[in-house]
């Protein structure tokens, strides 16, 4: 085969690689972060949320629930397993996530980008939040799961700053934001709602969803900053049952009971 | 002894059909093209592709398909070939079918099939209105799995320039350009196959891609291949007019119940929608009732082309006329027609669901091309060409999604015959003549470089676009294609002045235009020559000075040679293979 | 009207290493007028609206009827077909530039071929026994037809690739146009053969799982191809075969 010279002829860069089919184990740890967010991530929300909006019933069924949840058997593991450790993966790896994409909704402002790109923002101020709120709340200060009478005191001696305040307020809607649409994009990202009109009707039932947590978070945030509970003492005496009248499940409606007048 | 290498020049339906089969047989591939091949020109046919597979009970049988074809192509075809493609049409879209092309299916989940023009059958099986697509990327894929599985390489990006002729005139190998590096290089291969398609570009705007300039074909031509029936051009009767190009409009938009008709009073000023049945001249249903609307392509092109420039009735004394989908339900189109009716949207800025759409014939295909005999083998040993490309299977007009069947069916003889004949050919002398070659095209590049003219190849290129679709389409008088040989003539002088505002060696687009312009020039005056000796009117070729047929003189294939010479190139005539079918007048006002 | 003129401004690179320059181009108006034939205007009178002599744009391009998929490219901050762009309809001056996520040839031309090699490697076929008559194909009814017409439609125009976010050299994401190959190709009865093969294929590192699911590629199809569908899908097939494949060792 003949061929005429070349001088260095110019080279073009080479782009983005092919598909490796079938290798490497980025699938594994791309769903493990997907599936975090909503178990037990997303399930531990709930759950917080809820706890939380016993504030809403005073000082006392605030403490009886923080000593009730530290009361579960073998707490500190649950907390490590199900809470810290997949808080911190799903924080982590999602930040990778994130530094991978190039966000590009200047020139396309659509509104899936808008969410793609807000998904990221809302996880980095949760990131942020998460890591103050955990060092503040669970590590430093008070003691409360040895101290639970203190939580509510604890709590509301923080949110007096108009700083802190403010920072949990975004922080509220934030996490309540990345939960909701991280509910819809685990359904349209796993099959679930695998056509347009059922990822359009679970989006109005995710931000449903969204609006209630955010509404009942914020409320929960009211019951440490509003008038009703001025003051509260920095330490109110818990019941030394073992578990409050209204043990069930956090999921469980009597959870709404004023089971602290009991 | 090694597998025999073949090469095939042409990533569309007749290329890639030619690929898949010498990969079958063990043959090993090296397919050039300018573009990606999925991005080839077959990808721009829409209505469908004929076969008689009667499943509309119909009695409709391969001999029945065989004479339409014929007919339609006015005796002009050698029988033996067609009748071989016909036969072989309903086992190639049984084949289509299986490789995943997305047909339309019957409710009972079989193949469904429309009507097209110059038939009474309804023999057209179709995907949408993107046949050609779907085709396409059905024997792509094909090849991708062969050349996955290391049995053909592809060289995509590279434009054929020559072939490589040993001292016998042999085909041996041949000279390809890469677009980006400007490298010119030589390969060698037992045989080639071209399937480089249309020649659009001749035309300037026609309904074909930006690769269909023929430059391949043109550069055979030059070393010694005929040229056989080049003046027959067939011009599509339903193109939207644009400024880069013509967009088709596909027949099977009159396949589906389209109506072609003008306002009875050119100056009516009414809304279009508001003009009541009886203003309005449905002129091919009037004149031809039998066929209506679906009258084989020059006839109907032939019928505007009198409304507008004869009786003045084009649509606002423009030259358009309406073609008419809006009677038929807003469903029934998006299902059998939503693909081109999008295009006419996107482009014309119209939904053709609401409003009659605004169409005018355009160039669209060449029946004429490379001559080749029945094994589908050129002059020049070695070189086989299919497809368009090639001359064999349309006569003096082409029905109709015929041509995607002549695509397939050409590439499926190509390939294996080249491969037999690879397998029995003789080791060439020295180097089969590669270096002289590769010398030769060195030279005319080196040339072209330095070329220090005044013209610019792309306005060129304009001029022979306007004279060849002025002089040398739809309507050809002797005098006129005197004036367009006269001007290809003038503009063959005036391009040894091109001057390239573009000298780099990289991805010079303007490089690789002017040698491919060059190749149009030489090839239009085959084309325009061609016409100027046929005396008669046949199919597409249409002289009023020579209304009639004349089987007398010029039942005959016109087989163009290359002179060199200034005079151009010499017409020799050569008996058509008349044996199964004898000719008899082609009527369309009545049943044939 | 005779001079009404239309303004341009095309991003020229001269080779991949050469430094990016904008020239500006002023050329007569024509009704219905698109970026293409704009392109071809410039390359008959190569001449910037400053009176400087230039060269012809080099860019893709062939049926021009938007369905060859080759005239891929940035107008006004866009990826889209240049042929289907109609100069009527773009704010002026008319902004064009190459796509940006993959690797430039020279002007407006980049290299594509990334795509062909992703079609490869999920085998983006049917795997027919050979091309010799084995009679009709397998019966398949309409409803089967319409989910894989829109699929096969894809012009591999790369536009949903080049809108996307995660498709970038940091997550060799594969892109929608090869999954929803995969699903066009998994719908069909032989063609299923293969489906556990491309399912693993799409596991693979740069794989389906790097979706963000910005929907951008929907937006952008100009074949207005189901591609979030074909994503979510994908998504639930490829993580069924994964559970498969776990369980059964």
């Amino acid at each position: 085969m003949a061929t005429t010279h070349q001088t260095a002829a110019p080279q073009v860069h080479s782009g983005v690689q092919p598909l490796r089919a079938g290798q490497g184990t980025s699938f594994l740890w791309r769903k493990l972060h997907s599936l975090l967010g909503i178990i037990p991530i997303g399930a531990f929300l709930l759950e917080h949320l809820l706890s939380n909006y016993e504030a809403l019933k005073g000082p006392l069924a605030y403490a009886e629930q923080v000593k009730f949840l530290n009361s579960l058997p073998l707490v500190r593991v649950l907390e490590w397993a199900f809470i810290f450790l997949p808080i911190l993966y799903h924080a982590f790896y999602g930040l990778y996530i994130w530094l991978r994409g190039k966000s590009n909704v200047v020139y396309y402002p659509w509104a899936g980008n808008w969410m793609y790109t807000a998904q990221r923002w809302t996880g980095m101020i949760a990131f942020f939040y998460i890591g103050y709120h955990v060092a503040t709340q669970r590590f430093l200060g008070a003691d409360l799961p040895h101290n639970p009478g203190m939580a509510f005191a604890k709590v509301q001696h923080e949110l007096s700053n108009p700083l802190i305040l403010a920072f949990y307020v975004i922080s509220m809607i934030a996490i309540c934001w990345h939960f909701a649409y991280g509910i819809w994009l685990f359904a349209a990202k796993w099959g679930i709602t695998p056509g347009k009109t059922a990822r359009k009707r679970f989006g109005y039932v995710c931000a449903a969803i969204g609006v209630l947590l955010c509404v009942m978070g914020l409320a929960s945030i009211w019951a440490f900053v509003g008038p009703k509970y001025a003051n509260a003492p920095a330490n109110v005496p818990v019941s030394t049952l073992v578990a409050p009248a209204h043990a069930g499940s956090a999921f469980h409606l009597s959870s709404f009971q004023p089971a602290a007048r009991s | 002894m090694a597998a025999p290498k073949i090469i095939v020049i042409g990533g569309g339906l007749a290329g890639l059909s030619a690929v898949i089969k010498i990969a079958e047989a063990g043959g090993n591939v090296d397919l050039f093209s300018i573009v990606p091949v999925k991005r080839s020109h077959s990808v721009c046919a829409q209505g469908g592709i004929n076969a008689a597979k009667n499943l509309k009970g119909e009695g409709d049988t391969t001999w029945q398909h065989f004479d339409d074809t014929i007919y339609g192509g006015d005796f002009l075809a050698n029988q033996t070939p067609v009748k071989g493609m016909c036969e072989a049409a309903p086992g190639i879209i049984d084949l289509l079918d299986r490789m995943g092309v997305p047909f339309n299916r019957t409710p009972e989940g079989l193949l469904d099939f429309r009507r097209f023009g110059g038939t009474l059958y309804h023999r057209t099986a179709f995907a949408g209105a993107t046949t050609g697509q779907q085709l396409l990327y059905a024997l792509d894929e094909q090849v991708r799995r062969h050349e996955a599985e290391g049995k053909v390489t592809k060289y995509e990006g590279w434009e054929f320039l020559s072939a490589v002729l040993d001292s016998k005139g042999v085909a041996r190998g041949i000279t390809a350009m890469n677009l980006r590096t400007m490298e010119l290089r030589s390969f060698p291969a037992d045989a080639i196959i071209l399937a480089t398609g249309g020649v659009g570009a001749l035309f300037g705007k026609s309904t074909n891609s930006v690769v269909c300039t023929g430059s391949a074909q043109s550069a055979i031509f030059q070393q010694g291949a005929y040229y056989a029936n080049g003046e027959f051009i067939q011009v599509h009767p339903t193109s939207i007019p644009g400024e880069d190009k013509l967009r088709l409009m596909s027949e099977s938009a009159r396949g589906e119940g389209g109506r072609v008709w003008v306002p009875r009073n050119p100056g009516d000023k009414r809304p279009v929608k508001q003009i009541p049945a009886a203003e309005r001249f449905y002129f091919l249903e009037e004149w031809y009732p039998k066929y209506g609307n679906l009258v084989p392509r020059d006839v109907a092109t032939r019928a505007i082309h009198k409304v507008v420039y004869e009786l003045g009735l084009g649509i606002d004394g423009q030259p358009m006329v309406y073609l008419d989908l809006t009677h038929i339900d807003r469903a029934t189109l998006d299902h059998k027609l939503g693909g081109i009716l999008e295009i006419y949207e996107k482009f014309v800025g119209v939904d053709p669901h609401d409003e009659p759409m605004k169409i005018f014939p355009g160039m669209h295909y060449t029946m004429g091309g490379l001559w080749v005999d029945f094994d589908q083998m050129t002059n020049i040993p070695g070189i086989f060409a299919a497809g368009e490309c090639e001359y064999q299977y349309h006569g003096a007009n082409r029905l109709g999604a015929n041509s995607l069947v002549s695509c397939i069916y050409g590439g499926f003889q190509a390939g294996p015959n080249a491969l037999r004949y690879a397998k029995n050919l003789t080791a060439a002398e020295g180097d089969g003549g590669h270096a002289a070659e590769l010398a030769r095209q060195t030279e005319i590049n080196n040339r072209l470089v330095r070329n220090d003219g005044n013209e610019n190849p792309f306005r060129l290129w304009r001029e022979l676009g306007q004279t060849m679709t002025e002089h040398a389409t739809v309507t050809r008088y002797n005098k006129g294609l005197k004036v367009a040989d006269q001007k290809i003539v003038e503009l063959l002088d005036r391009y040894n002045k091109v001057n390239l505002s573009d000298r780099s060696q990289w991805a010079n687009t303007s490089f690789a235009f002017a040698r491919q312009l060059k190749n149009m020039l030489e090839l239009s005056r085959t084309v325009v020559l061609g016409a100027l000796q046929r005396d008669e009117s046949r199919g597409a070729h249409y002289k009023p000075d020579f209304p009639e047929r004349n089987d007398e003189r010029f039942l005959k294939t016109s087989k163009a040679s290359y002179t060199g010479s200034p005079e151009g190139p010499r017409i020799d005539y050569e008996d058509v293979d008349i044996q199964h079918i004898k000719p008899r007048p082609r009527r369309y006002d009545a049943a044939k | 009207m005779a001079d009404r003129t239309v303004l341009f401004e095309i991003k020229r690179q001269a080779s991949p290493d050469a430094p990016a320059v904008w020239e500006k181009f002023e050329l007569p108006w024509r009704p219905g007028m698109n970026v293409i034939s704009a392109m071809m205007e410039i390359a008959a009178n190569p001449v910037t609206a400053d009176g400087r002599e230039t060269t012809p744009v080099t860019y893709d391009s062939n049926c021009l009827e938007e369905i060859c998929g080759s005239c891929a490219m940035r107008i006004n901050g866009k990826a889209r077909m240049a042929c289907s762009s109609l100069v009527d309809n773009l704010e002026q001056p008319i902004k064009v530039e190459p796509l940006t996520k993959f690797p430039l040839v020279r002007d407006l031309q980049v290299d594509r071929s990334v795509l062909f090699e992703n079609l490869k490697a999920v085998k983006a076929w049917v795997p027919i026994d050979g091309t010799y008559d084995l009679g009709s194909g397998p019966r398949m009814f309409p409803q089967e037809q319409e989910v894989r017409y829109p699929l096969s439609n894809c012009i591999s125009c790369t536009c949903c690739m080049e809108v996307c976010p995660q498709f970038n050299e940091a997550t060799g994401f594969v892109g929608a146009a090869t999954i929803a190959q995969v699903k066009l190709f998994n719908e069909h009865p032989s063609g299923k053969v293969l489906k556990e093969e491309r399912l693993r294929a799409l596991s693979g590192d740069g794989g389906i799982q790097e979706c963000g699911y910005a929907q951008n590629c929907v937006e952008v199809c100009p074949k207005q191809l189901p591609l979030t569908d074909a994503i979510s899908d994908i998504s639930r097939d490829v993580l069924l075969q994964k559970a498969k494949d776990f369980l059964r060792g």
